[in-house]
């Protein structure tokens, strides 16, 4: 759904998803020459913009997605010239429109234009890029792999088997080299979907064992010593972890209880699952919201496992939030002032529920935890795609209304999460126990530990 | 009785309800406008020798509406302000002719209800009908005859009313919207629309609007509004909260605005209005008089909201997830008067706190309960 | 009570020199009248008040209107006095007064008008008892199948609660209402027989309970100017705590309970004295004898650990004494923005609503 916007297409074997803009094999030019043509050529695309403006053009950063999406012809004057002008356009119309918007856009747009500027993949990576990391930086990028901890799982997986198939370069040793090898692979799963804190408190805790590693063991035991580590640190902080929590969110969970949840949490699923089949009964509601709507995925789980479920949409949580006991929720990442960053619409149902005295417990291991305060939903956040946009909606709306593209004054934006404040959440559940959310961040220093 | 309706009058009355019962009547608007025709028509093949036989065939007529369509407020609302403007009329065309002893009538309970007792200013309409006599024995329908181009007159300034409510509602929109302001809301509502429209020959400013699940009206809504040269942001509802802490004031519409300043409007606005209390963000509601509800207790009843249907939500395409599952498709919500700031009328602005007083002024208190 | 008739008859005298006395007969004892109104279970002070004047009406021998309302004006300051929460009594007798004085009273000659004034005295009250039922349909609307709160003893809230056993199913929770304990008595008796649950709970057990109840049901001595409530002691605390759980507080009240009062505050309340929460001298803790309460406590301090004790201290009924209750409030003033609505005879009001009306009466 992405085209290459990498302006180094070095390679034609992997073929793009979605509509490319038909990138031409083009030798590999050098780094520095190329971004002098990129900045000569969005400077004549600016000035040529800035002349040519007559109506409003659609600005903002949906433009390098809806420029990606349609095949890159109708929309903009295109540049005439070789293959790389072509892949560099999203780049360049990024470029010129940031231009465009400083003159004398209305308020509204600027303020947004930050917001999230959604990264298109690159599916040509510089450099030798694993297969195994290709394969996930696609599945991240169409969401096949979503949710904090899939993500960091499959991450550190596929790092297990480019471990496994690396080899150190003579005259180099592995503790560090290593890292400067799987730098790039990184860099292409960032460029995929921005990096979740998961990803990057696992990553950040790889390269402390990277560099820790003795170097004057064999190469293979190095390499199986990380592949342990790695195992280990996904036993320890998420599968046992999720465990831990299952527990004790459960002795939250009494029979007759009305349970509410919020799209699709890996964690509350299992908290939900395991508490049916402690012979607790209870009933579930999960709210469900564009523009995933995952909480559909939730739904089948939970009543296939017999929990006896009601599905609505968020716009209708006014109505049932009196009937509810507790309302459980996953995160993306818990930040030291107790904030929890998580799946647009929790903060909205964490608000409503505190409205009416429900408690809100947020289910988190603590290597979700993030240094650092987020004031809002604006500092970090992304937008989701929106090539799959006719999918989510329901059956019963025909489909040409649903074509909103080509509208002049209109965008559309897609936040993918939002910051849930800290008064509005009662306790967040973790592997070291249940603790009031203002307290996240002197749990290290309880442990004895310098961080979570 | 002489106060059943005349035939045509009342197949008009049957056709407007069963029109309403299938919800072919779309828009409050729609259903009060089709109301108002309809009770026009039916005063005035009316035959009735007494004011109270008249009031009972209007009444008839009204409760058989509002039977077919409970939660159509604004039919109810019409009947109401008809039945209001008709009385006025026949008390200004009849003065002098009341009862003659107002200080007998006076006690303490009426000293309650209406404070001291005032100067009666009698107007006396020199050129009125002096002559109008109820109950002549000799001539019945002279009462009628005389009564009824005052009354046609009093349903034309309903109506008149009712044509202009978007025009009158977006009279002061450019003093409430300022210069690069951002304005969220939610759903399609004609009103909001007709208001943000007028507001944009004057400013200029953002709108984001909510897509509002399952109905996404919010598309429609958006549409309509970019193609007036607004600029305009789509956003699904579960970024509302995300993005309260930029937007500059929340304008929505009502479905029916309740006695206590409460009211009932599309499914999320109590999100909206909640999430814009949260971040001390003004919530501004734009409605027509005629959504104005003399009812106290609507709130009370969880069915009070209408239900959709439920396939919007989890469509038969989820395959054997929609028999083992409950899904609640709620139509209106209920947002409490400590939500709204201001209700924005074709009458002019108002607080919530004071719309109990402008029910008072514009339904009788008998009609509360047609 | 002796002293009312002869205050009059002082008044009397000094009165300018007009053709008759404005004495009333010197046997009319107004608050003995009050009082034997009152015994009708189904008369409140107010009404009782009114009823009250107007006997004094009819008994009067005032010759004008200026020397009957002073008349009525010395007969609600007597009956004020005689009673140590004038409040409500106030009510009735302001309302009648404000009647008495906006009479129109044109052509008809004063006698005449006296017996229209003890007429339509008399016909209010009797049909203001009507009004408990008529609030009792209007508040129907609002309850479905729920839990209600309700505190003390209120006749109206009675009757609303039995009118709506009759169509729905209600549990009731009723606070003890300490130092009285009306609720205890009163409410748990007649509801119990009625077939309503109904269970008594601690006056501090209100926030304990609260999550469990749909709404808060009370009565009320007045509803003042402000949109407030003033009722027993108790209330508002119980609407702090519904406010703060979310749930509405409503209000019943008659029409005749609106008071032009404005207190500012609980201690701008007319039943507040300074001897209201003060503390006592010193001396007189020991002078409270026969008091399990401060024995088990001087026990407890010289005995430091000795269970029996402490525990038979818990199994005694602990009561106050009378002069602890005298340094205890007997009513409270609860803020307008506590109250979700007061439903009254004259319909459905939100706090905002209720200074209409005294306007209308009162002012101008």
């Amino acid at each position: 759904m992405s085209s290459p916007a990498n302006p180094y297409p070095s390679s034609q074997v992997l073929a793009p998803n979605g509509e490319a803009s038909g990138s031409k094999p083009q030798p590999t030019i050098s780094k520095a020459e190329q971004s002098r043509q990129r900045r000569a050529v969005q400077e004549q695309q600016r000035a040529a913009k800035a002349a040519a403006k007559t109506a409003p053009n659609v600005p903002g950063p949906s433009r390098p997605r809806s420029g990606s999406k349609l095949p890159p012809a109708p929309s903009t004057p295109k540049k005439s010239g070789a293959g790389p002008s072509k892949t560099q356009k999203d780049s360049k119309d990024a470029g010129s429109l940031a231009g465009d918007e400083f003159t004398g856009k209305s308020r509204g747009l600027r303020i947004f234009s930050h917001f999230g500027l959604p990264k298109p993949v690159s599916h040509v990576g510089k450099g030798d890029i694993h297969p195994a990391i290709v394969r996930l930086g696609l599945q991240f990028s169409e969401f096949k792999i979503s949710g904090a901890n899939a993500r960091c799982i499959a991450t550190l997986i596929a790092f297990k088997t480019v471990i496994q198939d690396y080899i150190t370069p003579p005259n180099n040793t592995l503790s560090r080299h290593l890292m400067t090898h799987l730098s790039p692979q990184i860099t292409h799963l960032v460029s995929a979907r921005p990096m979740s804190v998961t990803m990057g408190n696992a990553i950040r805790q790889l390269k402390l064992e990277i560099s820790g590693s003795d170097i004057d063991l064999p190469e293979q035991d190095a390499k199986d010593v990380l592949c342990h580590k790695i195992d280990h640190y996904i036993r320890d902080r998420i599968i046992i972890a999720d465990q831990v929590i299952q527990e004790i969110a459960g002795s939250k969970i009494k029979d007759g209880d009305v349970i509410l949840t919020y799209a699709r949490s890996s964690v509350v699923e299992k908290v939900l699952l395991r508490a049916f089949s402690d012979e607790k009964s209870f009933s579930v509601i999960v709210v469900d919201s564009r523009p995933m709507l995952e909480g559909k995925k939730l739904l089948s789980v939970l009543s296939s496992a017999g929990i006896s479920c009601s599905y609505l949409l968020l716009p209708a949580i006014g109505s049932v939030i009196t009937e509810v006991s507790t309302v459980f929720v996953g995160a993306h990442s818990l930040h030291s002032n107790g904030a929890v960053f998580s799946r647009a619409g929790t903060a909205l149902v964490a608000m409503m529920a505190k409205q009416h005295s429900v408690p809100v417990v947020v289910c988190c291991e603590t290597y979700k935890y993030s240094e650092g305060v987020q004031l809002d939903s604006f500092t970090k956040n992304e937008l989701a795609p929106s090539s799959d946009l006719l999918s989510s909606y329901p059956l019963t709306r025909p489909r040409e209304t649903l074509n909103l593209k080509g509208q002049p004054n209109l965008e559309i934006l897609n936040p993918l999460y939002d910051l849930t404040p800290p008064t509005s959440i009662t306790a967040v559940v973790t592997e070291v126990g249940v603790i009031p959310p203002s307290s996240i961040s002197s749990i290290p220093f309880a442990l004895g530990r310098q961080t979570l | 009785m002489a106060s059943e309706l005349n035939n045509p009058s009342q197949r008009l009355v049957e056709n407007l309800a069963s029109k309403l019962r299938r919800r072919q009547v779309v828009g409050s608007r729609q259903a009060a406008l089709e109301t108002v025709l309809v009770l026009r028509q039916v005063v005035s093949k009316a035959r009735f020798s007494k004011f109270e036989q008249l009031v009972e065939i209007i009444r008839s007529a009204g409760r058989r509406l509002v039977e077919a369509q409970p939660k159509e407020h604004s039919v109810g609302n019409t009947v109401r302000k008809v039945l209001h403007h008709i009385r006025e009329e026949y008390h200004t065309a009849t003065k002098g002719r009341a009862s003659a002893s107002t200080r007998n009538a006076f006690s303490i309970s009426k000293f309650v209800l209406q404070g001291q007792p005032r100067k009666q200013n009698v107007l006396t309409k020199t050129d009125e009908k002096g002559t109008i006599k109820e109950n002549d024995p000799d001539d019945p329908d002279s009462f009628a005859r005389g009564l009824k181009p005052v009354l046609m007159e009093a349903i034309q300034d309903v109506l008149d009313e009712l044509e202009t409510v978007y025009d009158n509602v977006s009279k002061n929109a450019r003093d409430h919207i300022h210069s690069d302001e951002i304005i969220l809301t939610i759903g399609k509502s004609k009103t909001v629309e007709a208001f943000l429209k007028s507001a944009a020959h004057h400013r200029n400013y953002t709108v984001i609007v909510a897509e509002t699940g399952p109905s996404y009206s919010g598309h429609e809504m958006a549409q309509s509004l970019s193609s007036a040269g607004i600029s305009t942001f789509l956003v699904p509802d579960s970024s509302i909260y995300a993005l309260m802490s930029r937007v500059n004031k929340v304008i929505l519409g009502a479905h029916a605005v309740l006695a206590n300043g409460g009211m009932f409007a599309i499914t999320g606005s109590l999100l909206a209005a909640t999430a814009a209390r949260a971040h001390s963000t003004p919530v501004v509601v734009c409605a027509g008089q005629f959504k104005l509800t003399p009812l106290w207790n609507l709130y009370h009843e969880y069915g009070a909201l209408d239900f959709a249907d439920p396939s919007n939500v989890l469509g038969f395409e989820e395959g054997g997830l929609v028999d083992k599952v409950d899904v609640i498709n709620p139509y209106y919500d209920y947002v409490h008067p400590e939500l709204v700031d201001a209700f924005i009328t074709n009458d002019g602005d108002h607080p919530p706190s004071s719309i109990y007083r402008l029910i008072k002024e514009t339904y009788d208190d008998e009609d509360h309960d047609l | 009570m002796s002293s009312v008739s002869s205050s009059e008859s002082e008044r009397s005298e000094s009165l300018q020199s007009d053709t008759q006395p404005g004495a009333t007969s010197s046997s009319f004892d107004i608050y003995a009248t009050y009082e034997r109104f009152l015994q009708n279970e189904d008369i409140s002070t107010p009404l009782a008040a009114i009823l009250a004047l107007t006997e004094l009406v009819e008994k009067s021998n005032a010759g004008t209107m200026f020397e009957l309302v002073k008349a009525l004006n010395d007969g609600a300051k007597s009956l004020k006095e005689g009673t140590p929460n004038p409040i409500s009594l106030n009510c009735g007798c302001e309302l009648f007064v404000a009647f008495v004085s906006l009479f129109p009273h044109d052509s008809d000659t004063f006698s005449e008008l006296k017996t229209e004034l003890v007429k339509q005295g008399r016909s209010y009250a009797a049909e203001a008892l009507g009004y408990r039922d008529r609030i009792a349909d209007l508040s129907l609307g609002f309850i479905k199948d729920d839990s209600i709160l309700t505190h003390s003893y209120s006749r109206v809230v009675m009757k609303t609660l039995l009118r709506a056993h009759k169509q729905k199913r209600i549990s009731v929770y009723v606070t003890e209402a300490r130092p009285r304990g009306l609720g205890f008595v009163l409410n748990v008796s007649s509801l119990a027989a009625a077939g309503i649950p109904c269970t008594v709970v601690l006056d501090s057990a209100v926030a304990y309970v609260m999550d469990n109840v749909d709404f808060v049901l009370v009565g009320s001595e007045a509803v003042v100017e402000s949109g407030g409530l003033i009722n027993a002691v108790g209330s508002h605390q119980m609407a702090i705590i519904a406010k703060a759980a979310n749930k509405p507080f409503y209000a019943l009240a008659e029409s005749y309970k609106f008071h032009r009062l404005f207190p500012l505050s609980q201690y701008d309340l007319p039943t507040h004295n300074p001897s209201i929460l003060s503390f006592p001298r010193t001396g007189t803790l020991s002078t409270l004898s026969a008091q399990p309460l401060s024995s088990s406590i001087s026990q407890l301090h010289e005995v430091p650990t000795v269970p029996s004790e402490s525990h038979s201290a818990l199994l005694v009924p602990l009561s106050m004494t009378p002069e602890q209750i005298a340094r205890n409030p007997d009513v409270d003033y609860t803020r307008p923005d506590l109250i979700s609505l007061v439903i009254s005879d004259v319909g459905h009001l939100t706090p905002e609503g209720v200074s209409q009306y005294l306007v209308g009466m009162f002012a101008g």
